[in-house]
């Protein structure tokens, strides 16, 4: 239970975490989402601030890059009052938190509004990630089970290799490789990614970039939950009772020990969601997948602020959802926490 | 003469511990009766829960166990862990030390009481249900059914011990163990629990092995008494010939330990005479007699030979070459 | 990012369960495995740190910057070129040994900084009063929420690119982790009982800081130092790929698997070669990183 307690710790919530959570009684799921969702307002202010005066800080200029270099001084001028880039930097930023709030995350500097450019891409890059996650984990926790089965032997050996190659792999390079051998050799995917229409294309076009993410991801899940599993399976006394009853070693494992250490798993997830997103930008300029990730990379390149800065707030908010998640695997999972104690 | 029902002989377990040999029980005989209560009393590392946990099966893989341990006849060590699957948790069963830790904190009290049930009998989910209740009220849980769908940590430290009773109760196994099941509770729930399970054996018709490391425990409530040492046993006789009023204890760890218990016609402030020393490293036991280096009354040939656990007076065994005469150590 | 921050926590090595019989053959054999398991990474390690700065001090390898184009294409084990060169004629050998330089250079720059920074900011987040706490934490927070990526890219932008501003933008990323980490760390410690009562006893705060919180953080940093260089070299990589870490001519691994990326089915080797010694590299910290865990207990 230590990893536990330390996973709990490292969710960087506010204060000692434990005590606060005994303390909760009554509806202990609601309070602890409303004290994430409170503390979260600061983050997603600070990131967001950061990233207006990351952006400011590029030279300004971006009414020049988009005017071209033989525009007159006064055309630039005139670009920048419209595109309200001659303001303080407060001012900006008020308005944009303003617009923010109503739903309205301005207009890219290539003319479209930044919402429709989010609703375009965020699903795509969504699907993928989804993608990413529910094959890495469901993979993790066959691996990882067998591998706890009997710790040492064979299968175990061979998931710690694995695992280690994946935790040792770039993504970018797993993602050549997989080119390499599924695209160009044996011809099964294309080497870049076509729109998704349907779950035909789905596959097709997501599965090599999914693979590409998920190798990482698995190879951290696996080990995570392989040391949860093997180190209950030693060391808990609940698991001694379950054995003196008779049950047999697969139910052990998999109806006791891995049941305790689905908690560990999914904190992990959501703590790593957040940098899940920046990878994704990698692997989607690759594989050319549709999404924001690559949107991201454009757009810096382009100077293009407002969008940037939608799509910073995107990856903010998906952090900390993420981090919310963890801490409700807690609170709404674990009985522990979810039922209090109560008196008898 | 009725047959045992349980019979260890010779019973010897050993682990290695970084390389070095660990002999946790070094030769360790005894018999059970159907339905009578023995008490194996020892200090931590005396070996007597690994004695009990070889019986049952559940020390790590691959610990060297020799000796044989028959249950009903049929022999129990050597056994595949899957055919002894089939007599732990049905046949026999064991009661741990502390429920909190014991007791599976996700899942439900109650299903973990059926699944005791469903791994030896084929019931639906509904009859291993009520089944579960009974057992609940068997063991005096108040609202059974609520109780049932609680979580362990819902339910106090008595309760939740009256739980890992039922759960080993299950199937009715004829032959429980206790491994210091009141150790971690309370003076008031301890006695409360010690007569549950007291009255469960009359009513079951089980024979109960109650391991503890306290004297007045197997005083209560054992038919008979083994004393366990660095992994042998030093004492073994009928309980009420060891505490009975002629004091027949001889061994001198046995007797010793009996002299550390307050007693309230001790004279006030008179110093509690305790057992110096501690236990003996289980890598280094020494040649002679292990308990020799706390023993006031060591002489060269304890340090020497290690005295034979032999039966010097019927029903009554011991280990020592200068036993305590008529009770007193001398 | 690339992969995101293995997690200290992530142990793979627990201790086997009791060894059964006393064999003295396989008792042996764990010994031997467990000695390869912590030297073989080392040597590994060695062998590529004197690779990649050492052998340039002894020999005189061709320039990793520019090449002779009438020599394009050469394949491994041509003379003068041991790995071959690339579609420019610039020895990819001497490109390997550069780029090497520049991947370690950063990976401890980084993960030292972030050790320096963040591993402050954690203790005194885990071990100070609750506001100090809070703030630190908001903080923290709010680093790993934005994508570093944004940060490394507009400083490539705006400043231009260069090892040094590779290693600001990293920074941003690997305060925030060392920094959540040793809050963690902090906190199991200061619930410890002895804490307190080396705080009733009236110890001062800072002593009992560096007396009795730090020592045991320790290991645990240097595991996570270990890992976080791996990562921080993946991640660096990946900069460069993208063109805005260190951009070519100038040698990197990352670039040289950027540039390998068009002749990907042509010459894969040109995409191979350096994702091989990325690999080596990273497994190999990895690999010590557990090798060490295993030896000093798991935190």
């Amino acid at each position: 239970m230590a990893l536990v307690q330390q996973i709990q710790l490292q969710s960087g919530g506010s204060g000692v975490r434990g005590a606060s959570a005994r303390r909760i009684a009554g509806s202990p799921a609601l309070r602890v989402v409303g004290r994430r969702l409170l503390s979260a307002i600061p983050v997603l202010i600070g990131v967001t601030l950061l990233t207006f005066a990351v952006m400011s800080v590029l030279p300004n200029d971006t009414a020049q890059a988009v005017l071209g270099l033989n525009a007159s001084p006064a055309a630039v001028a005139a670009l920048n009052r419209t595109l309200g880039l001659d303001q303080p930097f407060w001012e900006r930023y008020w308005h944009w938190l303003v617009n923010v709030l109503h739903g309205n995350l301005g207009t890219s500097i290539q003319g479209q509004s930044v919402n429709h450019e989010l609703a375009i891409h965020v699903p795509t890059t969504l699907l993928l990630l989804l993608y990413a996650l529910v094959v890495s984990v469901l993979l993790a926790i066959i691996v990882a089970t067998v591998a706890a089965r009997r710790p040492n032997g064979i299968l175990d050996r061979l998931s710690l290799v694995v695992s280690m190659l994946g935790l040792s792999t770039a993504p970018y390079v797993f993602a050549f490789l997989l080119i390499i051998v599924f695209a160009v050799k044996l011809a099964w995917f294309p080497v870049l990614s076509g729109p998704v229409t349907g779950p035909v294309s789905f596959f097709k076009n997501l599965t090599l970039p999914a693979c590409a993410i998920g190798f990482g991801l698995f190879a951290i899940y696996t080990r995570l939950l392989r040391a949860d599993l093997v180190e209950q399976m030693q060391r808990e006394d609940y698991i001694v009772t379950a054995k003196a009853k008779g049950v047999p070693p697969w139910r052990v494992l998999i109806k006791h020990a891995l049941r305790n250490s689905m908690f560990t798993l999914i904190t992990v997830v959501g703590l790593n969601l957040g940098g899940l997103v920046g990878a994704a930008a990698i692997i989607e300029t690759i594989f050319q997948v549709q999404g924001i990730g690559n949107d991201l990379l454009t757009g810096i390149s382009n100077r293009d602020a407002p969008l940037v800065e939608g799509i910073t707030l995107v990856f903010a908010l998906v952090t900390v959802l993420g981090n919310l998640l963890a801490d409700l695997a807690y609170a709404v999972l674990d009985p522990r926490i979810r039922y209090g104690s109560s008196t008898s | 003469m009725i047959d045992a029902l349980l019979q260890v002989d010779d019973l010897r377990v050993t682990f290695s511990v970084g390389g070095r040999e660990v002999r946790a029980v070094d030769g360790v005989s005894f018999t059970v009766d159907p339905g009578r209560t023995l008490a194996i009393i020892g200090e931590s590392g005396s070996g007597k829960t690994v004695c009990c946990r070889a019986i049952m099966g559940l020390l790590p893989t691959g610990t060297a166990i020799g000796g044989s341990a028959r249950l009903r006849g049929a022999e129990l060590l050597g056994l595949s862990d899957a055919e002894l699957r089939k007599y732990r948790g049905s046949d026999m069963a064991m009661v741990f030390q502390d429920p909190a830790r014991s007791l599976n904190p996700t899942m439900r009290a109650g299903l973990q009481i059926t699944e005791a049930i469903r791994t030896h009998r084929k019931v639906t989910k509904r009859e291993a249900e009520t089944q579960a209740i009974e057992l609940l009220r068997l063991v005096r849980i108040p609202a059974a059914e609520r109780r049932f769908h609680e979580y362990p940590h819902q339910l106090s430290g008595g309760m939740r011990q009256r739980v890992m009773i039922a759960i080993a109760l299950a199937c009715r196994p004829k032959l429980l163990i206790a491994d210091e099941a009141t150790t971690a509770l309370d003076v008031t729930t301890q006695a409360q629990i010690m007569e549950l399970l007291l009255e469960l054996q009359e009513q079951l018709d089980m024979a109960l092995i109650l391991i503890s490391h306290d004297l007045g425990l197997a005083a209560s409530y054992a038919d008979e008494v083994l004393v366990m040492y660095a992994g042998k046993i030093v004492e073994q006789a009928p309980a009420a010939r060891l505490f009975g009023s002629e004091g027949a204890v001889r061994m001198r760890y046995t007797r010793a330990l009996l002299d550390a218990i307050p007693h309230l016609e001790r004279p006030a402030h008179a110093e509690l005479p305790v057992v110096g020393g501690r236990p003996p490293d289980p890598t280094a036991l020494p040649p002679g007699c292990s308990f020799a280096p706390r023993c006031a009354s060591a002489a060269d040939d304890c340090v020497a030979k290690a005295p034979a656990l032999l039966e010097h007076a019927p029903g009554h065994r011991w280990a020592c070459w200068h036993p305590c005469e008529n009770g007193v150590a001398s | 990012m690339a992969a995101p921050l293995p997690d200290i926590t992530l142990a793979t090595p627990v201790p086997p369960p009791l060894p059964s019989l006393i064999n003295a053959r396989r008792l042996r054999s764990q010994r031997l495995g467990r000695a390869l398991r912590l030297w073989v990474p080392v040597g590994v390690l060695i062998l590529m740190l004197a690779m990649c700065f050492l052998l340039p001090l002894v020999v005189t390898l061709p320039s990793a910057t520019a090449g002779n184009i009438l020599y394009n294409n050469e394949p491994p084990f041509s003379p003068g070129h041991w790995l071959g060169t690339n579609v420019q004629g610039v020895d990819i050998f001497s490109q390997l040994v550069y780029g090497g330089q520049v991947a370690f250079e950063i990976g401890v720059a980084v993960t030292l900084i972030g050790i320096a920074i963040g591993g402050t900011l954690g203790v005194i987040a885990g071990y100070g009063s609750g506001w100090v706490d809070a703030v630190i934490s908001r903080v923290l927070d709010i680093l790993i929420a934005f994508p570093a990526l944004v940060l490394a890219l507009v400083i490539a932008e705006g400043l231009g690119p260069s090892e040094f501003h590779v290693i600001l933008a990293l920074s941003a990323f690997g305060i925030p982790a060392v920094g959540r980490i040793t809050r963690g760390t902090t906190l199991t410690i200061r619930g410890l009982p002895y804490i307190t009562a080396a705080e009733l006893s009236g110890t001062r705060r800072w002593r009992i800081t560096v007396r009795h919180i730090l020592p045991n953080i320790v290991p645990a940093l240097v595991t996570f130092l270990l890992l976080g260089i791996g990562v921080v070299i993946i991640l660096e990589g990946a900069l460069d790929f993208l063109g805005y870490g260190i951009q070519s001519p100038e040698p990197s691994w990352g670039n040289m698997i950027a540039n390998g990326q068009q002749v990907l089915t042509a010459q894969p080797e040109y995409v191979l070669i350096p994702s091989l010694a990325l690999l080596i590299t990273v497994a190999s910290l990895n690999m010590l990183g557990d090798a060490l865990r295993e030896r000093w207990g798991t935190q």
